[in-house]
Parts: structure tokens; C-alpha cells; sequence
């Protein structure tokens, strides 16, 4: 079920009313939980068993890691954990990709192996829920926080609806205590969480779907080369989409959990204002970059080992992080650009500034914690505004690896990019479309500029309350007026 | 300072948005805006499950746009009963889709494949079918409780237009001037296709004779010149008499059965598909290769009588006499027990 769509409205008033009944809060759980797994079953109800299977597997394996006195035992049932939740995401997600590589590599040395091509579905949103559970187990093994009491409380937050398929990534200790005690959302929580949901959805619907989302189709779907000018509108196009996309949805998902009375963590803070990488992983998917940090970095050393394994690590992180959002090398190498970049900014940082060692337990940065190519963070200066616009230019090119489905498209796009492909053809996109993706690209990085210091929520709050009336209408009329149909979010087939 | 959100806000809100709902479609009703249905994945899905009815009382159609328009549904049904399941998409070939009910062992019905020669023998106008065959083949228990839904909504708010209403729509309509050779958007009428619940388009009365609408749709169609493809040809064309002839044989050997139609074009449409589609080299070759029985407008006098408006699709009243027409030839030549 995707929020943009008419069964969420009914099945979220129905949640609503439910959750402000005068009943218990453990039957107000129970209808959170029937609920989500709904919720998750309106895609394809046979993966249930899947989340069942990983949530109870997980409740016991978990409780035994804190409660288990022997190390070595200790170390069984971690690796069963490990084995049993990444096994799975392999299974699904990177079969197939493992095949085709194996088969690759087979005829590369001569042998003739020709395997049937696997039909295997990718369960929606496996890669969110695998990070959920395996970070409550690994937690557990070091014993950073208590068991969670109850199978039913520790199911609601593996499946609490708005999370579930596409984040944020929620710890246990984000969400579990806040399951229990009764609660239910205040006033000024549920005008907060509609507030959310509708700005969620006008960025997924308006934005991305509507505005911009035919513009990148277009160029990145073109067999050939293509002039400058819609090469770069599409790179464009997707760099708002994915944002508008990914952020809308986690928008909406936040608003919604609000409504409820919960609290979600930010996962989104205006990721094209960032100034330098660094910068750009503090406000860009925030929940996967710190759990990369904390369950990757962190442990494959950090920046404890030395400069050059630092680097390294960096390195390792990236290149996981970006295989993490699909079965294909072109995300492999949209990581490594990534991690490529904040070498040079780390280099740059590191050659500028002698700075004491900092630990890693400091959370100045998801991944690096003190790297930045800018001297000083200039704040919200021309200069720092000429880093941003910089930065985000530099994150346009890698958005070319992620969103080209081969090698050879994003080297054609590149290379059209940068001029240097002669068009296979006439131009490709109308006017209309180049002043759309002009239009909304330029308003989307003032909007991430002027608000980077701030939240939408402290904003709306200081507005006359005619005027945010106003806005809040005309998003909602907008949203009305784009008659999308209920497309997918991007992000759930991660 | 304020730290809070004002219940006002939302309230005021929710005011605008129903002032604004309201007045827009009071204003869009009072142009003579009529209620239609947005012709996409979820009505074609929802279309494409009704194929395995009985074989002997439903009739699947598929084709390009012209047999959406020139088969009037209730007039067929009327006349002899059966279902008519209307599986053509616009603007598109129905090969993919021919290809898709032929690999389905759970279809043995009877298919009616319209051939609007540009489209049928191209390998561009896949796009839509694809679409279609991938929502139908994934789509989620959500997604077909959303089509429930949303009919109805649909069926009463004549401002729910995805092609004519929706923000693209009105930034289409600007006409910004484009780069030479850029594909423009197609700014079609108001009032020439309205889609019904059983994917029947039909041209509105107004549309049918306000002649400025219609030389609009003209000037549309006229774009087409500027096409530099030349027409399919070779080893290309035999691949698609191969494909086609697989396809069709698939059906056969399930206890299916194919006619295919060729409806009505005029003007210069017709001029310039006659010369670059010549009927011997196309629609003969595809009857002799596939064995089945062709049913060509221009064979039978009062379906060559037959003028389009805007030179590719006929009107409503055309399209009663057409299928009207089309029974009486079934029933003549005995086929389908009709």
C-alpha cells in the first residue's frame, strides 16, 4: 500500500479512529500490529511469512545474546542472526546478481556454464527491515540496550506501518519505549503529522511524479547520445526526483507515525544545502548513514586505525552503502564515487588543518567525522552558497551510476553531459519540460538553502496562521490538480 | 514567538480546497464538460482480467485506437450478446499484447486483431502495451482496491481528466515554442476522446461538429509527415509476419479463433497509407501467412461510405452503422455462431 493512494486514506482513517477508541493500549498495539501487517500484505501477502519469520527468529535470538553468559555461544547465535537475516537479503535481493556475476566469470576462464535465469520477487522494502532487526541483534550481542519485553511490542516496531517498506531506519531504543506506555497523539501532534503527510505527498506526487519524473524517463531511457542541454535536464530532473521521492516519503511517514503519537527519527535535512560530502551524509538518508557508521565503520575500524585505514574504510562503507540500494554495479560505482570523493575532501581537510583526534563515538558526521573541502563551514554565505551549488553539482554526476540501468548509459550520458557525444538525433525534450526542471530545480536548492538551519515545522509554526492556511491549501490543491496515479516510491525497490 | 501550528490553519485549509474543488467543477460543467475515465494501466488491467469468460460469450478486441472508436459496444452487444472486451490501447501496436494473450494458456477465446498498418507493422508503440502488460502482471491487492475506489470518484467529477485537467495537461496547453524537431505535446480538443468504464472512447456531439476541432486533430495527425521512418520492409516485416503467425497459431491450437479488421481512415491519412502500406504487400500477406479471415472496411459498401471527421477515427454515429456492418458480415459468413 503507497501512502499516495485512495486504500491509504480509508485504511488510515480506519487506524485513526481505532487508536483514539477507549480500549486498552495493549488491544490499541494489537490493531497497530494487524494493521501493519496489512498494510505489508497489500503489496504481496505471502511475504508476511518472511517478516514473521525474521521478527521472531530475531525476538529470541536476540533476548539469548543479552541473557547468554558464553562468549563462544554468544558468538553462534550472532552469526545465526547474521546468517539468517543477510542470507535472506542475499537470497532476494542479490541472487540473482551473484548468479549473473558467477556466470560471468565462468566463461570468462572457459567454462560453459549457462544456468536457467532465476525468477526471483524482491519482497518490498527487505532491505529497511533486514537493517531494523539486524541492528536490535547486534545491539543485543554488545549489550548497548535491554531486551525488548514483549514479542508483541518487539513486532510493532519491526512492522510498525509507516517505516516498515522504505524507512526511516528506526533503533529499538527510537522506538520501543515509546510502545511502552499508552499514548496517543495531542492536538498540535496530529496538526504536526497532517502538516507532514500533506507536504510528503505534494513532494512525491507534485514534484516528483508530476514535474519532473517524465523528464528523466525521457533522457534516461534514450538509445543514444543527446546534446548537452538534455543531458543535463534529466541528470537534473533526477537528482529533484530522487529527493522529492525518497524525502516525500519519509515526510509522509513521519507525519503519519505523528498522527499516531509516535516519533520517528528525521531521516532528510536538506540534503542539496550540504557544504561538502561530509556535510551531504549528515542530511541525506540520515538513518542509513549513521547505521552504516555505527554497524560498518565504526567496527571495521573507523578512523582508529590509522589514516590509511581510515580511507579504506571509508571506502568499504561507500561502496556497501551503494550496494545496498540494488543488485548492479552501476550503484556499486555510484558508492565509490561517492567514497571518492570524501577522500579528496578528507585529503583537503587533513592537509588544511592539523585537528586533534577525535573519536569515533563523537557523532559530528554519519560517516567521517571531521572531513569537509570547505576551509570553515561558511554558513549561509555567498561562499558557502558556492560550495553548496558546487557539492551538489559533483552529486548530480554520481546520480548518473545510480539511475543508469548499464556502464555504457552512463557513460553516454556523461559523455553528452559534457558535450563531448554528437546527438544521435533532434533534441529530446520540449521547452516546457527544460523550464519545468529549471523552474523546480532552482526553487528546490533556494528552499534547501534558506531552510538548512531550520524545520519545516519552526517554520510553518512562525507564519501567520491565514498564511501557512494558504500554503497548506494550495499543496493540497496541487496535489489534487496532478491526478497521479499511485505511482511507486523509488525507494522500495531497495 | 509561535512554537505551534493553529488548528485556524488547517481549518481555513480545508475551506479553500473545498471552495476551490467545487467551483472548479461547476465551471468545468458548465463548459459542457462531461465525466470520463482516465484510459491508463489500471482500466486496461482491470479490462485485460475479464478475458477467460466463456469463449461463447465474450469477444476480446485489440488494435490502436481506431477500433476503440469505431466499435460501438452496446451496439455490438445488443446485437449479438456477447461481452465485448475491449483490450486496444491508443497510439499503439497490439503485438506485445497479442503476443501476451497467446502465451496465456488460460485464454481460448475469440480476438478480433484491428490493424492500423503505421502502428501494427512498426516496432516503435510499445510503450503503452508494455505498461499495461507490466501493471496487470504486478499489480498489488492495493492497487486493484484503489481502482474500486477510484471509479466511482471518477464517474462524478468531470475535473478528474489526467489528459486534459491534470498540471501537464495545462502546461502543455501553453504551446511554448520548442527547439526545431522536438516531439511536441499533442494538444488534443476538448470532447475528442471521452473514455467510458468499458474503455469505449467516443468523440463528443461538439467535437463532431465544430469543424476548428477538428482541423486541430488534422493538424495533429499532419505532424506525422515530418516522420522520416520509412514504412517496415525486409527481414523486419518477415519477423513480424513470423511473430504474428506464431502468435496466432497458439490461439488456433487452444480452440481460439482470430479475425482481423482493417477500419475506416479518410483524407490524407488514407491517401498516405495506401501508398506506403500497400494492401497486397501488407494486409493480404498477413491473412495468406496467419490463415485467418480478414474483414477490410473497404470491401463492403457501406463501411467504405464511411467518413471520418478528423480523417483517422469515426464518429459515434459512424461507428454504429460500422458495427452494425461488422455483425451482419459475421453473421453472413457464419463465423462465432453469431
Amino acid at each position: 500500500m503507497v501512502f499516495n493512494s485512495y486504500t491509504f486514506v480509508i485504511f488510515f482513517a480506519i487506524i485513526l479512529g481505532l487508536h483514539n477508541l477507549p480500549i486498552s493500549w495493549k488491544a490499541k498495539k494489537i490493531n497497530l500490529l494487524i494493521a501493519s501487517y496489512l498494510f505489508y500484505a497489500a503489496w504481496n501477502p505471502p511475504f508476511i511469512l518472511l517478516l514473521w519469520l525474521s521478527t521472531v527468529v530475531d525476538f529470541f535470538v536476540g533476548r539469548a545474546l543479552y541473557t547468554q553468559p558464553n562468549k563462544s555461544k554468544r558468538h553462534l547465535l550472532l552469526i545465526i542472526s547474521l546468517i539468517g537475516n543477510l542470507g535472506m537479503l542475499c537470497f532476494f535481493k542479490y541472487g540473482g546478481f551473484i548468479l549473473e556475476n558467477f556466470v560471468t566469470l565462468s566463461n570468462a576462464i572457459g567454462l560453459n556454464y549457462h544456468p536457467a535465469k532465476p525468477n526471483i520477487i524482491l519482497p518490498a522494502g527487505i532491505s529497511f527491515y533486514t537493517f531494523t532487526t539486524l541492528c536490535y541483534t547486534i545491539d543485543m550481542y554488545k549489550k548497548k540496550s535491554k531486551p525488548v519485553k514483549s514479542l508483541l511490542d518487539f513486532s510493532l516496531f519491526v512492522t510498525f506501518f509507516p517505516h516498515l517498506v522504505a524507512g526511516p531506519i528506526v533503533r529499538p531504543p527510537q522506538l520501543v519505549p515509546q510502545f511502552e506506555t499508552p499514548r496517543t497523539a495531542t492536538g498540535q501532534q496530529l496538526l504536526n503529522g497532517l502538516l507532514l503527510l500533506t507536504l510528503g505527498l505534494f513532494m512525491k506526487v507534485v514534484c516528483a511524479d508530476t514535474l519532473l519524473a517524465s523528464t528523466s524517463d525521457i533522457v534516461f531511457s534514450s538509445p543514444g547520445n543527446m546534446g548537452p542541454l538534455d543531458a543535463w535536464a534529466g541528470v537534473l530532473a533526477f537528482s529533484g526526483q530522487i529527493f522529492f521521492d525518497f524525502a516525500g516519503y519519509s515526510t509522509s511517514a513521519i507525519g503519519v507515525a505523528l498522527c499516531l503519537g509516535f516519533i520517528l527519527p528525521q531521516n532528510f535535512l536538506y540534503p542539496y544545502a550540504a557544504i561538502g560530502f561530509s556535510d551531504f551524509w549528515r542530511r541525506w538518508h540520515i538513518t542509513l548513514s549513521s547505521w552504516l557508521r555505527d554497524y560498518l565503520y565504526i567496527p571495521l575500524g573507523g578512523n582508529r586505525e590509522g589514516k590509511f585505514r581510515a580511507y579504506i574504510n571509508v571506502m568499504i562503507t561507500m561502496l556497501i552503502g551503494g550496494l545496498w540500494h540494488g543488485a548492479n554495479w552501476t550503484f556499486v560505482a555510484w558508492g565509490c564515487l561517492h567514497g571518492f570523493y570524501l577522500w579528496i575532501e578528507k585529503a583537503l581537510k587533513d592537509s588544511r588543518i592539523k585537528k586533534p583526534h577525535l573519536p569515533d563515538s563523537i557523532p559530528l558526521a554519519p560517516v567521517i567525522v571531521t572531513a569537509s573541502f570547505a576551509p570553515v563551514l561558511p554558513g549561509k554565505s555567498t561562499g558557502g552558497f558556492l560550495y553548496a551549488l558546487f557539492t551538489f553539482l559533483l552529486i548530480c554526476v554520481t546520480w548518473v551510476f545510480f539511475r543508469s540501468a548499464t556502464f555504457a548509459i552512463a557513460w553516454r550520458l556523461l559523455k553528452s553531459m559534457a558535450g563531448q557525444a554528437p546527438p544521435a538525433g533532434p533534441p529530446l525534450l520540449t521547452t516546457a519540460a527544460l523550464l519545468q526542471v529549471a523552474i523546480v530545480v532552482s526553487l528546490m536548492l533556494a528552499f534547501h538553502w534558506f531552510m538548512r538551519d531550520t524545520t519545516v515545522l519552526k517554520t510553518s509554526a512562525k507564519l501567520p496562521w491565514w498564511l501557512l492556511g494558504i500554503v497548506w491549501a494550495l499543496l493540497l490543491i496541487l496535489i489534487i490538480l496532478s491526478q497521479g496515479t499511485s505511482k511507486s516510491f523509488i525507494y522500495f525497490q531497495f | 514567538m509561535k512554537t505551534q501550528l493553529s488548528v485556524k490553519s488547517a481549518a481555513l485549509a480545508l475551506l479553500l480546497v473545498l471552495a476551490f474543488v467545487i467551483s472548479w467543477e461547476l465551471y468545468l460543467r458548465h463548459q459542457g464538460v462531461v465525466t470520463d475515465y482516465d484510459d491508463g494501466p489500471e482500466l486496461w488491467a482491470h479490462t485485460r482480467e475479464q478475458v477467460y469468460e466463456p469463449s461463447d460469450k465474450s469477444i476480446v478486441f485489440i488494435g490502436s485506437s481506431r477500433i476503440k472508436y469505431d466499435l460501438d459496444i452496446a451496439t455490438w452487444q445488443g446485437l449479438t450478446n456477447k461481452h465485448a472486451i475491449q483490450l486496444a490501447m491508443v497510439a499503439s501496436s497490439p503485438r506485445h499484447i497479442l503476443t501476451n494473450l497467446a502465451n496465456d494458456p488460460k485464454f481460448k477465446g475469440k480476438l478480433i486483431i484491428d490493424v492500423t498498418e503505421v502502428l501494427f507493422f512498426s516496432n516503435r508503440g510499445n510503450a503503452s502495451p508494455d505498461a499495461g502488460l507490466a501493471y496487470y502482471k504486478e499489480r498489488t491487492p492495493a492497487q486493484k482496491l484503489s481502482f474500486l475506489i477510484d471509479k466511482p470518484i471518477e464517474s462524478r467529477l468531470a475535473f478528474l481528466n489526467n489528459g486534459k485537467y491534470a498540471i501537464n495537461a495545462f502546461i502543455g496547453e501553453m504551446h511554448i515554442p520548442n527547439r526545431p524537431m522536438v516531439y511536441p505535446f499533442l494538444d488534443f480538443p476538448q470532447g475528442f476522446g471521452i473514455t467510458l468504464l468499458n474503455r469505449q472512447t467516443k468523440m463528443s456531439a461538439d467535437f463532431v461538429t465544430d469543424t476548428n476541432k477538428r482541423n486541430k486533430v488534422k493538424a495533429i495527425w499532419g505532424l506525422l509527415k515530418n516522420d522520416p521512418t520509412p514504412p517496415m520492409s525486409g527481414k523486419a516485416l518477415d519477423l513480424v509476419m513470423q511473430s504474428v503467425t506464431r502468435d496466432v497459431a497458439k490461439i488456433k491450437a487452444r480452440g481460439g479463433d482470430v479475425v482481423f479488421t482493417r477500419t475506416p481512415s479518410s483524407g490524407f491519412f488514407l491517401m498516405a497509407e495506401n501508398h506506403m502500406f500497400p494492401r497486397e504487400a501488407y494486409w493480404n500477406r498477413l491473412l495468406k501467412e496467419t490463415g485467418c479471415k480478414g474483414i477490410y472496411y473497404a470491401d463492403y459498401p457501406v463501411m467504405a461510405s464511411l467518413t471520418c471527421p478528423e480523417f483517422s477515427h469515426l464518429s459515434p454515429a459512424g461507428a454504429i452503422t460500422y458495427t452494425h456492418t461488422l455483425v451482419n458480415i459475421l453473421k453472413h459468413d457464419k463465423i462465432w455462431g453469431l
